[in-house]
C-alpha cells in the first residue's frame, strides 16, 4: 500500500510539474511584456506609466532583479524614494556588489540626507561589477561622490578620490578639466593645474581649461603664467568676467610689485611711492567710522603714526639715498594692507594687488 | 477499537498468503515496525506532499481565476471589477447551494468537526467543491482568502487517504487535522504557525504522537509547496527595530485599536450572518453575486486593493506606499468588504484578510503616531507587520500562533517584544467585548456545539488542594504496638487512620481492624502487620483533581503530601471530598 501511495505521489507530483511549468512560461511571458512595456514608458521619461507597468510584471516574477531595479528607478523618477529605497536594499542584500544598485542608493541617501551612508554607497559602486561601460560607470560614481565630500567640506578625502580618478581619466579634456575643477575647489591648486595642462595638451583652444589654469596659476601665486593662461580664455571668451577679473589683478599685482627684477631704480621707487600712498588711503578709508569694521583704536593708532613718521621720508631722493628706506615702506604696505584686510574686508583693485604682493614675499620679509 | 495489527493493511495483505519459514521472521520486523502509530507517521508524510500538490494547484487555480477574470494589469478595467465578483458570484452560488453545500465558509470548523463529530470523516467532495469556488471567488475578486480553504483540502485528502487505509477510529479522529495542518502550512509557507494554530484551535491539545504527525505533515506541505513556487516570503520584510523601549507604548496602542477593529469585525459577522442565513432560500443564489457587486464597486470607487487576498498591497503598505489616512480608509473598506464576501456564504478563508486589516491598520496607527510624534522613529512596515499579529490575537484569538506567526514571517527576533505587547492588548480588549471567539461564534451559528478551545484554554481547572482535608485525627507509625495504637485511637472517633511506613510510603487501616487484633490477643504485632501488600498512593497539592479520581474509589483516604518533602502530610483526600467539590465548582 505504502509502495502504491508512492506511486500515486510521484504520479501526482509529475502532473504538477507539467500544469507548473505552463504555469510558470505563462507568467514569465506577462512578465516581460509588462517588463518591455515599462522600459519603454522609462526611456521616455514617463515615470508613472512605468512604475505601473513593472509593478505589472512583478506580479509574475516577484524576485526578479531586473524588474525591481527599474521599478526603482521609474520610483525615484516619481520621488518615491522610500519605496524606491525598500526595492533598492531588497537587491542589494541579494547582491551586494552590484553597481547600480548601490549607486541609485548613494543619490537616495543623498537626498534623504544621510551623508554617512550616501558615501558608504558611494564606495560600494566605485569598486562595484557594472554589466557595461564598467570604466565609464565608476568614474561617473566618483565624480557623484568627490562632489559630495565637497560639499561637506571633506577637502582631504575628496583629493584621495581625485588623486585615484586622474590616474585613470587618460587624456580626456573635458574630464581632465573637470578633475581641474574638483582640484581646485578641494583648494588642491598644484594638481589642478596639473589637470588642466593635461587636458590643454589635449586641446589648447579648452576655454573652460585655460581659464581654470590661469585660476589656479593665480592661487598659486605664479602671476605672468596666470596672466597668459586667463588672456588666451578672454580671448577665446570675452564674457567670462571671473577670468577677466583675475587677470586685471594679475596684471596689477606683475606692474606694482617693486621687487620684481628688470626694472630701473627710479621706477621701483616710483612703485614704492605710489603703494605707500595707496596703502595710506586704504588706511585712511578703513579708519572711518563709515567702515564696515574699523580698526581697533590702538592698532589704528600706531599704524597711522608709522604712516605719519615715515611719510615725509618717501621722496625719491630719500629712496635713493637709502636703499633700506624701500624695505621700511614696503613693510608698513604690507603692514596696512594684512591689517585692514582683516577688519574692512577683502580689498580690491591696487589694495588687493598690494596685499596678494605681500603673501608673494611674506618669506623675503 | 481494532487492534493496531489487525488494521494495518500492509499486515493483512501478509496473512492471506502463508509465508515460507525463513519469511517469519521478516514478517515479524515488518508488523513490528508498521505498527499503526509509525504508519500513522509515514502516512503523515505523504498527506502533507498531497497537500502540498493540492494547494500549489490551488495556487495556480486561483492566479489563472484572476488572470482571465480582472486581467493581467494592475490597473484593473471598471468593466471587469464590476462583472467579475458579480458573474462569479452567481456561478458559486449554484454550485454551493446543489453540488458542494460543505464549501460554505472559511473550512476551520468543518474540520473540527470532522474531529469532534465525524469521526475523521469529510467527503472527498468537499475538496473538489472548495478547490473550485474558492478559486472561483478570489481570483474574481471576492475579499477573501486562499489559507483555510487550502486547510480543508489537505484535511479532505487526509480523510480520504485516512479511510483508504482503513484506520483506527481513534487515528481517523487525529487524521483530519493533519491534513489541515500541510494544507495550512503549504498555503501560508509558514510550518511553525500552520502547526501552533492546529493545535490551537483544532486539536486543543499537545501530545508527541499528535505532534509528530503534524509537524511531520505540515513540513512535507511546505517542502513540496517551496519545490514549486518558491521559498519566497509572502511579502518583502522591512528592517525591524525596536531602538527604545518607550516605543513599546506606541505597540500598545496598536493593540488597543486592533482590539476594537477585531471586535468591529466580529461583531459584524455575528450580527449580519444569521441575518443573511435567514432571509428566503432563494435569495441565497444572489448573495455571492451581490457581495461580489458592492466590492466591485468599492473598488471602482478608488480602492481596487480590497479585492481578492491582497498580499501585493500587504507588500506595499509595509514600504510606506500609502498615506496613513488612506491605510485606515483600506483597513475599514476591507472590514466591510471582507464582511459582505463572508456574510454571503462565499467559500474563502479570513486569514489573508485578517492579515490585511493588520497590516494596514498597524501601517496607519504607525503613520498618525509618526505625524503626531516626529521623533518616533519605527517604520510603517513594523507597525505593519505587528499590525497583522494584533488582528490575529484580536479577531482570530489564537495568541500564541499569532507571536509565532509574524516571528515566522519576519525572522526577526527584536520584534518579538512589541509582538507580545501589542497582541495582549489586542486579545485582552476583544475577549472582553466579545465572549465569544470568532470560530465558535460560526459553530454556534450553524447549530453546531464543539468544544471551545479558547474555552478550555481559560477553564479554571481544580486541583488537588482545592478539595483536600486537613488531617484528622492522629496518624499512626507503622512500628507502633497495637497496644499502644488502641491507647492512641481511645480518644478518636475517625474511622480510617492513616499509618506511616519508612520511608516515605503510606497504608490505612479502620479502628475496628486495630480493635479486632487486639481483641484476638496479639497487642504486641505492630500497626504495620495488619497493612496489606499494596501501598496507598499519595498526591501533591498541585496536581489536577481528576488524578485525584484514579484513586479516590480504591482507597477510603489518600495522602496529600509537599514536594519537598515526601514525609510531610499536607492534608487528605477522599471520594465524598472529590465530588463534593466538582459539585460546587458545577454550581458555580
Amino acid at each position: 500500500m505504502l509502495a502504491l501511495l508512492a506511486a500515486l505521489a510521484v504520479a501526482c507530483f509529475l502532473l504538477v510539474t507539467g500544469l507548473s511549468r505552463a504555469y510558470q512560461d505563462q507568467r514569465q511571458s506577462l512578465g516581460s511584456r509588462w517588463f518591455s512595456r515599462g522600459e519603454a514608458d522609462l526611456n521616455a521619461g514617463r515615470y508613472d506609466a512605468a512604475v505601473t507597468d513593472f509593478r505589472a510584471s512583478l506580479l509574475y516574477s516577484r524576485e526578479n532583479y531586473a524588474y525591481q531595479l527599474n521599478l526603482a528607478e521609474a520610483l525615484i523618477g516619481i520621488k518615491h524614494l522610500g519605496e524606491a529605497s525598500a526595492y533598492l536594499l531588497n537587491l542589494w542584500d541579494r547582491q551586494p556588489d552590484d553597481g547600480l544598485v548601490n549607486l541609485e542608493l548613494a543619490r537616495i541617501a543623498v537626498q534623504q540626507g544621510k551623508n554617512d551612508q550616501a558615501i558608504r554607497y558611494y564606495h560600494d559602486a566605485v569598486y562595484a561589477v557594472w554589466p557595461r561601460d564598467q570604466e565609464f560607470q565608476r568614474r561617473t560614481a566618483r565624480l557623484e561622490l568627490i562632489e559630495l565630500l565637497l560639499r561637506l567640506n571633506q577637502a582631504a578625502d575628496a583629493q584621495s578620490e581625485l588623486i585615484a580618478l586622474e590616474a585613470n581619466a587618460g587624456d580626456n579634456p573635458e574630464l581632465q578639466t573637470q578633475i581641474g575643477d574638483f582640484f581646485a575647489r578641494a583648494g588642491d591648486f598644484d594638481h589642478a593645474l596639473a589637470a588642466y595642462n593635461t587636458a590643454l595638451r589635449a586641446d589648447k583652444h579648452n576655454q573652460a581649461a585655460l581659464a581654470g589654469a590661469g585660476q589656479s596659476a593665480f592661487n598659486l601665486q605664479r602671476y605672468s603664467l596666470a596672466q597668459h593662461d586667463l588672456q588666451a580664455a578672454l580671448a577665446l571668451n570675452p564674457k567670462d568676467t571671473q577670468s577677466a577679473e583675475r587677470l586685471k589683478t594679475a596684471e596689477l599685482v606683475l606692474q606694482m610689485d617693486p621687487y620684481r627684477r628688470q626694472i630701473s631704480a627710479l621706477d621701483r621707487n616710483r612703485l614704492v611711492m605710489q603703494a605707500f600712498a595707496t596703502a595710506g588711503q586704504r588706511l585712511q578709508a578703513c579708519s572711518t567710522p563709515a567702515s564696515a569694521l574699523p580698526l581697533p583704536a590702538t592698532a589704528n593708532a600706531d599704524l597711522n603714526k608709522d604712516w605719519a613718521a615715515l611719510k615725509p621720508r618717501i621722496t625719491a631722493r630719500d629712496l635713493l639715498r637709502d636703499p633700506d628706506l624701500m624695505d621700511s615702506a614696503m613693510n608698513l604696505v604690507f603692514r596696512i594692507e594684512r591689517s585692514t584686510a582683516g577688519s574692512c574686508g577683502t580689498p580690491s583693485g591696487p589694495d588687493l594687488a598690494l596685499l596678494l604682493i605681500s603673501k608673494l614675499h611674506e618669506g623675503n620679509s | 477499537m481494532a487492534t493496531q495489527s489487525d488494521s494495518s493493511p500492509q499486515i493483512a495483505s501478509l496473512n492471506e498468503v502463508p509465508p515460507p519459514p525463513g519469511w517469519m521472521h521478516s514478517r515479524e520486523l515488518w508488523r513490528a515496525f508498521f505498527r499503526e502509530d509509525r504508519f500513522f507517521l509515514v502516512l503523515s508524510v505523504f498527506i502533507g506532499v498531497f497537500s502540498g500538490l493540492a494547494v500549489v494547484c490551488f495556487r495556480y487555480a486561483i492566479d489563472w481565476s484572476r488572470l482571465y477574470l480582472l486581467g493581467t494589469g494592475v490597473v484593473l478595467s471598471p468593466t471587469r471589477v464590476l462583472l467579475a465578483p458579480t458573474l462569479a458570484g452567481l456561478v458559486i452560488a449554484v454550485l454551493v447551494i446543489h453540488f458542494f453545500p460543505r464549501a460554505r465558509g472559511s473550512g476551520v470548523n468543518q474540520t473540527k468537526a470532522a474531529l469532534y463529530i465525524y469521526n475523521g470523516y469529510i467527503p472527498f467532495r468537499t475538496a473538489i467543491g472548495k478547490f473550485i469556488t474558492a478559486a472561483l471567488a478570489i481570483g474574481s475578486g471576492h475579499s477573501l482568502g486562499p489559507e483555510d480553504p487550502s486547510l480543508q483540502i489537505g484535511a479532505c485528502l487526509a480523510s480520504a487517504l485516512g479511510r483508504r487505509m482503513r484506520l483506527s477510529r481513534e487515528r481517523m479522529r487525529l487524521i483530519a487535522p493533519v491534513g489541515a495542518a500541510a494544507g495550512l502550512a503549504a498555503a501560508f509557507n509558514a510550518p511553525i504557525s500552520a502547526v501552533l494554530f492546529v493545535i490551537e484551535e483544532v486539536i486543543g491539545r499537545w501530545t508527541a504522537g499528535i505532534l509528530g504527525s503534524v509537524v511531520l505533515s505540515a513540513v512535507s506541505g511546505v517542502v513540496v509547496m517551496r519545490w514549486f513556487l518558491g521559498s519566497e516570503p509572502l511579502f518583502r520584510i522591512p528592517a525591524v527595530e525596536l531602538r527604545r523601549p518607550s516605543e513599546l507604548i506606541a505597540y500598545a496602542i496598536l493593540g488597543v485599536v486592533g482590539g476594537l477593529a477585531s471586535v468591529v469585525f466580529a461583531g459584524g459577522i455575528a450580527a449580519l450572518r444569521p441575518r443573511c442565513k435567514a432571509l428566503p432560500r432563494w435569495t441565497q443564489y444572489f448573495q455571492p453575486a451581490i457581495a461580489g457587486l458592492l466590492i466591485g464597486i468599492i473598488a471602482m470607487l478608488g480602492a481596487p486593493q480590497v479585492m481578492g487576498a491582497g498580499y501585493e498591497y500587504i507588500d506595499q503598505a509595509m514600504h510606506g506606499q500609502f498615506t496613513w489616512e488612506f491605510l485606515a480608509i483600506l483597513a475599514g473598506l476591507k472590514i466591510l468588504a471582507t464582511l459582505l464576501s463572508f456574510v454571503s456564504g462565499t467559500p474563502g478563508g479570513m486569514f489573508a484578510p485578517t492579515l490585511f486589516i493588520g497590516a494596514m491598520l498597524g501601517a496607519a496607527v504607525g503613520g498618525a503616531e509618526h505625524y503626531l510624534l516626529p521623533h518616533l522613529t519605527i517604520s510603517p512596515g513594523t507597525y505593519a507587520l505587528v499590525g497583522m499579529g494584533v488582528l490575529f490575537a484580536g479577531f482570530l484569538r489564537v495568541p500564541m500562533t499569532s507571536v509565532f506567526m509574524v516571528l515566522e514571517v519576519s525572522g526577526n527576533y527584536s520584534i518579538i517584544v512589541p509582538v507580545i505587547v501589542a497582541n495582549t492588548f489586542a486579545y485582552v480588549i476583544s475577549r472582553g467585548l466579545q465572549p465569544l471567539a470568532i470560530f465558535d461564534l460560526l459553530t454556534r451559528q450553524d447549530g453546531l456545539d464543539l468544544p471551545s478551545m479558547e474555552e478550555q484554554r481559560e477553564e479554571d481547572i481544580l486541583h488537588v488542594e482545592d478539595a483536600m482535608q486537613p488531617v484528622q485525627g492522629p496518624v499512626l507509625d507503622a512500628g507502633l504496638s497495637l497496644d499502644q495504637a488502641l491507647r492512641t485511637l481511645d480518644h478518636s472517633e475517625i474511622e480510617h487512620l492513616l499509618v506511616r511506613m519508612r520511608p516515605n510510603s503510606w497504608g490505612v487501616v479502620t479502628k475496628e481492624q486495630v480493635q479486632q487484633a487486639a481483641a484476638a490477643g496479639n497487642t504486641s504485632a505492630n500497626v504495620g502487620s495488619l497493612l496489606s501488600e499494596q501501598t496507598v498512593p499519595y498526591l501533591h497539592p498541585d496536581l489536577p483533581l481528576e488524578v485525584a479520581l484514579r484513586y479516590v474509589d480504591r482507597w477510603p483516604l489518600i495522602p496529600v503530601v509537599s514536594r519537598a518533602n515526601f514525609g510531610q502530610l499536607e492534608g487528605v483526600i477522599s471520594q465524598a471530598d472529590v465530588l463534593r467539590r466538582y459539585r460546587e465548582f458545577g454550581e458555580g
